[in-house]
């Protein structure tokens, strides 16, 4: 009896797990088949190209004017990788302020912030292109990257502030009582404890700009400044001469890498999450 | 208590202060920025379209004595993209758009009136220039125009065959009509060609006032000829001759490929396909649509895209110049012949090496029945609702009737919302 | 006179308090600190606020909103200086407070320190939250001052000046039929999407990473290696995918998978209701490997005597699940969960790539998949109607602050004592 509804669940349970993976292949591999078919649109695309070509591949490495794909890889993996930098430091230390400190303030300030973020920014687009021109960097990444850092800020402090609260307090106060300054406590002990949120908050920092063609499409206005959600959307959207095989292979060329890259520390963010989410 | 009151006392006295100070600009804008002339031009041409006017741009850059950098950039957007980089001083002086934005872009000002005198209006096509006119003023000079036109693979069907009316080639469709081969393929679920079809029946967008501009008040997409006309379409999706569910945004790219691929007989296309499918190695012909059952012609819109000056360059005497030289005869023809974009001018149209082309001996004939896309900026608020009625009577899903109602009765209230009262 | 008040009348002009109390050094800074606010913003303060104010009073020399937004940043700017300014009063007078009460001062070394260690944590966040207030508060800002201005197509820059309406165009929104019946029909959409979406993805997320954590079951690393992919490709990239996937005509699902099947082709983009379908699955797949991931942390740290001591008093499969791992994961995630929700309610990306909130519905301006972040978008992108994008964006924060509000002040992690 014990047996048979045990072999009943397991056979179930393969039976889901095995749906699901081909539910999640199934799109994965249609996109990498996608990439080898010749023509431009979905029509003859099959998951197995009767005709494969590298085509595809080729013109995106051929750095033509209006479609500098190197290029926009180049951008984004900049802007993604200073972002995530500049997310570390600035969360890392307002996740300290406010953990370790009591200040005023420190109560209502950081849920304000992360309130005001609830709002959608899209009326005021405008706005922002006026600070970047005010500021004389239109399309400058650098602008854009502190935007992203601004906008990483209060999600990421939260989870940050709640992870720390969980290193216990007696670490810090007998390092304070051995002398160490404030800064010195933060290197040496809260950093290395908190290594699986800031895990987090890299991962955070790199896909966000990675999932924006919004704000980024408002302050960078050339095609060779563009990143590559910018430059892959208009790929696909252009009415006339839209091309989906050659996203598909841009897509692939950027997905893998990052697909890797977080399988590999996926570890870590486990760990970062559940923790950071949970205690208060 | 006290010092609190005190202190917000100092305070509010300093702001005060500072808002007294504050009184705006110093100086009337009258000067500022007329006087600083750059000797820099900055035209957006249409996308892959450059070529056609890099010799003129040498030869207005000598003559000048300026510099002229050539942006790329697709036609429709460039007005959306002028609305910020104008401001911005990242604009261009000249820039290219489609006719039919001309009533947005000069509600926000946009584009800056130019001084075109009757004799070089009388250049262009009558209808082309009216295009570029707003209240009698003139703002901007035609580039080019576009009427869609059949276009048949000479491998499936030779010019004597082909049909001449509409009828026939519902015919002929569904004679060859079996597994992946097919006869005519159009939009048919696209405001943009099936209004050709509506329009040969009676049916219209905008009714016009007695002075000849368009009445956003009168919409004429549900009438009897429009439902007339929307029928006729209906029959080919109810007979499966165009692919099932023939229907989006991605349509253009479909046909594309299925007549390149030699699986449809003919297309109803516009003059942006010429270039593809010479690329694309296609033995093609093309002809002017054919006619409609009742016997008249399916009147096609016009497009027309245009050389503007935008409000924002800093030098719109040299910009004017540049825009009316792009524009000229001589140079329309050069642009013709790297880019085949049919030029609006009428003597261009005369010339017998014009003429020889297939594609604007077509245009050039369908013009005369097709009616220009309305400019008003009322016709922004047509195209959604429109495609959406038509989709449905596509895939079936609703009698033409009840459809075009409907997307009639969106669009009016759409224009209530976006431009009532105004 | 006593020294507090004398000092603090003094700080009218920064540093003179300062200078009051021989304390040249803090003094000087505090007068160069003026100074130098003054020279650098001048420009800005002036043209700001005069802009501000005005709005702009010729064309085509002012661009109204462009004024707009720099009396913005004027007006931050001022703010930041009066924060200085009021650090300089507060320093006099309680320098004063210490004169007064016959306490020795401060020596130069001890303020450093005292500053160092009163003011550190100001000191290490000071930088992100001026960042803050440049990419988060400024561009509310503007939507709040957009919002009771007559900014749309016929009153836009440079052909036109904005000007100052108050709330008519609030007024608009419930008086003009179409845009009332737009705004219940996209706030119900909205709703539903947000709820719906998210409590799938959740749920999917925790059920799989049940299966999936059996102890039996075998290449668990592979299961969930592929199960975690969904989340390590970038999302836009897969919903443009699936937006190709989904085509009505010429997409995989209807013409492979659906055809194999031997069922009709679904309108998937032309029918809005199949379209919020194609929707909530799409965002099942993209969101359940988050949750997914989180519950097996969580599974993992679940005690396994717990789970021995149930079975040994006769539990079955399904009661243990109830009783011990349901529970344990609610309450370690919940948090998370709540961050589902609000991602989703503005979750514009996928909502726009799929089908730009396509298609066309009647009687309505919004499409029939738009959430009211991608109406507000489209209303400022494509139809020119920013003041009523910018005040449905005030209404939709009101009710979106009040409701995250209400989740913070149940959850723990800003109670005082962590």
């Amino acid at each position: 009896m014990r047996n048979r509804s045990r072999l009943i669940r397991l056979t179930l349970s393969y039976g889901v797990l095995i749906v699901m993976s081909i539910l999640i292949l199934y799109p994965l591999a249609w996109t990498i088949g996608a990439s080898f078919n010749p023509g431009n649109s979905l029509i003859s695309t099959s998951i197995i190209p009767k005709n494969p070509t590298l085509a595809h591949y080729k013109e995106l490495f051929e750095g033509s004017a209006s479609l500098p794909y190197v290029q926009w890889y180049v951008n984004s993996v900049k802007i993604s990788f200073f972002t995530m930098i500049g997310a570390i430091i600035s969360v890392s230390f307002t996740g300290y302020a406010f953990s370790r400190f009591r200040f005023k303030g420190r109560k209502n300030t950081l849920t304000i912030f992360l309130l005001l973020q609830m709002i959608p920014q899209f009326s005021a687009l405008i706005a922002l292109f006026v600070l970047a021109q005010m500021l004389d960097m239109i399309n400058s990444h650098w602008l854009l990257i502190l935007l992203y850092i601004g906008g990483l800020i209060p999600m990421n402090t939260y989870l940050m502030k709640g992870y720390m609260d969980s290193i216990p307090m007696e670490l810090d106060e007998s390092a304070r009582i051995d002398g160490a300054s404030f800064t010195r406590t933060f290197w040496q002990i809260i950093m290395p404890l908190s290594k699986p949120m800031l895990a987090v908050v890299a991962m955070n920092g790199f896909t966000v700009p990675l999932g924006d063609f919004v704000l980024s499409s408002v302050i960078l206005r050339t095609t060779e400044a563009y990143t590559l959600p910018i430059g892959l959307f208009n790929l696909v959207n252009e009415v006339m001469g839209a091309s989906y095989t050659t996203f598909a292979a841009g897509a692939i060329l950027i997905s893998i890498p990052i697909a890797i890259v977080f399988l590999l520390l996926q570890r870590n963010f486990v760990s970062g999450l559940t923790t950071g989410g949970t205690k208060g | 208590m006290k010092r609190k009151r005190l202190l917000l006392g100092l305070v509010s006295g300093l702001m005060t202060g500072v808002l007294l100070t504050g009184c705006g600009p110093q100086e009337s804008g009258s000067d500022g920025s007329e006087s600083e002339k750059s000797d820099k031009l900055v035209i957006w041409e249409d996308k892959e379209k450059a070529i056609g006017i890099e010799e003129a741009v040498a030869e207005f850059e000598k003559e000048h004595d300026v510099t002229v950098e050539i942006v790329e950039k697709n036609y429709a957007q460039q007005l959306e993209d002028l609305r910020l980089d104008g401001p911005a001083g990242s604009g261009p002086d000249v820039f290219t758009m489609p006719g039919d934005q001309m009533g947005s872009a000069v509600a926000e000002g946009l584009v800056k009136e130019i001084a075109v005198d009757e004799t070089l209006q009388s250049v262009y096509t009558e209808s082309a220039m009216q295009s570029q006119m707003v209240e009698g003023k003139v703002y901007g000079l035609p580039k080019a125009v576009e009427t869609t036109m059949l276009y048949y693979n000479k491998a499936l069907i030779s010019e004597e065959e082909l049909p001449e009316d509409l009828e026939g080639w519902f015919n002929y469709s569904k004679e060859v009509r079996q597994g992946e081969q097919y006869g005519l393929l159009a939009l048919f679920d696209q405001t943009y060609y099936a209004n050709s079809v509506l329009s040969g029946y009676g049916g219209y967008v905008f009714g016009k006032n007695s002075d000849g501009t368009f009445n956003p008040e009168d919409i004429g997409l549900n009438n009897e000829g429009a439902v007339e006309g929307a029928n006729e379409i209906k029959r080919f999706y109810d007979e499966g001759l165009f692919p099932s569910g023939l229907v989006g945004e991605q349509g253009i790219n479909v046909i594309e490929s299925l007549f390149t691929e030699g699986k449809a007989a003919a297309i109803i296309s516009g003059p942006w396909n010429l270039e593809p499918f010479e690329t694309a190695g296609v033995d093609y012909g093309i002809a002017s649509l054919p006619k409609l059952s009742n016997g008249e012609n399916m009147r096609a819109f016009i497009g027309v895209k245009s050389y503007n000056v935008s409000t924002f360059s800093k030098n719109a005497e040299l910009a004017e110049e540049l825009v009316k030289y792009l524009s000229s005869e001589e140079v329309s023809k050069i642009r013709y012949e790297k880019t085949k974009e049919v030029p609006a001018v009428k003597a261009l149209a005369e010339d017998q090496e014009v003429m020889e082309s297939d594609a604007s001996k077509a245009i050039a004939e369908q013009s005369q029945f097709s009616d220009l896309t309305p400019g008003i900026p009322e016709m922004n608020e047509v195209w959604k609702p429109t495609d959406a009625a038509l989709q449905t009577i596509a895939t079936g899903k609703s009698e033409p009737q009840e459809a075009l109602d409907q997307a009639v009765k969106s669009i009016k209230g759409q224009i209530e919302a976006n431009h009532g009262g105004k | 006179m006593q020294h507090r008040k004398v000092a603090l009348l003094l700080s009218i002009v920064p540093g003179f308090g300062q200078f009051y109390h021989r304390q040249w050094l803090k003094g000087l800074l505090f007068l160069l600190i003026t100074i130098s606010f003054f020279i650098a913003f001048k420009d800005l303060l002036n043209m700001g606020l005069w802009g501000i104010v005005t709005l702009g009073t010729e064309i085509p020399r002012d661009n109204s909103i462009f004024l707009l937004a720099e009396g913005l940043i004027a007006l931050i700017v001022i703010f930041l200086g009066l924060i200085v300014y009021y650090l300089n009063l507060r320093d006099a007078y309680k320098t004063g407070v210490m004169r007064d009460n016959k306490q020795t001062l401060y020596t130069l070394r001890q303020q450093y320190e005292h500053v160092l260690l009163k003011g550190y944590p100001y000191l290490i966040s000071g930088p992100a939250f001026l960042l803050l207030l440049f990419a988060v508060v400024f561009p509310i800002l503007f939507s709040f001052a957009i919002a009771f201005t007559n900014y749309d197509l016929y009153n836009s820059p440079p052909a036109k000046l904005v000007e100052w309406v108050g709330f008519s165009t609030f007024k608009e929104i419930f008086t003009v039929d179409i845009w009332r019946s737009t705004f219940f029909d996209v706030l119900a959409w909205t709703i539903v999407w947000t709820i719906v979406a998210s409590t799938l993805q959740v749920a999917l997320g925790i059920f799989l990473a049940v299966v999936a954590n059996q102890k039996e079951i075998r290449f668990k690393k592979l299961f969930r290696t592929i199960l975690v992919l969904p989340w390590a490709v970038p999302g836009f990239v897969t919903i443009l995918i699936f937006a190709g996937l989904f085509n009505d005509s010429f997409g995989a699902v209807n013409n492979d998978i659906l055809a194999a099947l031997g069922i009709d082709a679904i309108p998937w983009l032309t029918d809005p209701n199949w379209s919020r379908f194609a929707l909530i699955m799409m965002q099942g797949w993209l969101g359940f490997p988050y949750i997914f991931l989180v519950t097996t942390g969580v599974l993992q740290s679940i005690p396994e005597d717990l789970y021995e001591a149930a079975t040994i008093d006769g539990a079955s499969v399904f009661s243990k699940f109830r009783h011990i791992t349901m529970p344990m994961i609610l309450l370690s995630i919940s948090p998370i969960i709540i961050t589902q929700f609000t991602f989703n309610f503005n979750n514009f990306n996928i909502i726009y790539l799929f089908n730009a909130g396509g298609p066309a519905v009647p009687d309505s301006t919004a499409g029939g998949t738009d959430i009211l972040v991608s109406w507000i978008y489209k209303l400022t992108m494509q139809s020119s109607q920013y003041a009523l994008a910018a005040a449905l964006t005030i209404m939709l924060s009101v009710v979106v602050v009040s409701i995250a509000l209400w989740q913070f002040r149940k959850s723990s992690t800003f109670k005082e004592g962590a």
